[in-house]
């Protein structure tokens, strides 16, 4: 697969594809540097620990039943899972289901913005443990 | 095993009418789900006979 240019990524909180409505999705996949130094090292030494995984989403809100507003609101204070993908089609190598299991949802924004601007909500959800596939 | 309707048009990989199983939505907050509105319980128990 070449480069390519986000259009159709995918995006499913909690079982619910709420593809439609994101403008901009951020998945940071980390884990932990434990600093596993000790005498006689040259330098700082690391070793992988938990994961501090996050994924920040950008929506469009729509206070219409089951879409944006309906489906964040009662997920704020805890955990679920989220899917991401690069673009809508199907799981292959070049087309990676990331699956972020027992991630935080912290909280929303169900009304955020200027006058003039497209009401929209951002969200961040902390921890979890990913899982990628390619089938 | 409890079973729920699904009711929403964009619930991942369903239809709307679609019969899902806990075991099914291993891993989402199906308490969240029934409250946006995605699914319904339904009603398992058979009626008792005299």
């Amino acid at each position: 697969m070449a480069i390519f240019v986000l259009k159709n990524a995918s995006v499913t909180i909690n079982s619910v594809d709420l593809s439609a409505y994101v403008t901009s999705v951020t998945l940071d996949y980390k884990i932990d540097a434990v600093e596993s130094t000790a005498m006689g090292s040259g330098g700082h030494v690391y070793t992988g620990g938990l994961q501090a995984n996050s994924v920040t989403v950008n929506l469009n809100q729509d206070f219409a039943a089951t879409k944006t507003e309906a489906t964040i609101f009662p997920l704020v204070g805890t955990s679920t899972t989220v899917v991401v993908k690069a673009d809508s089609g199907a799981v292959s190598t070049t087309n990676p289901s990331y699956t972020i299991s027992n991630s935080y949802l912290e909280g929303s924004q169900p009304v955020a913005g200027s006058v003039g601007d497209l009401a929209a909500m951002a969200l961040t959800f902390n921890g979890g443990t990913l899982v990628k596939a390619t089938t | 095993m409890a079973t729920y309707k699904v009711l929403s048009d964009n619930f991942a990989g369903k239809n709307a009418g679609d019969t899902v199983t806990d075991e099914d939505l291993e891993g989402a907050n199906i308490e969240a789900l029934i409250e946006g509105g995605h699914l319904s319980t339904t009603n398992n128990n058979k009626k008792e006979t005299e």
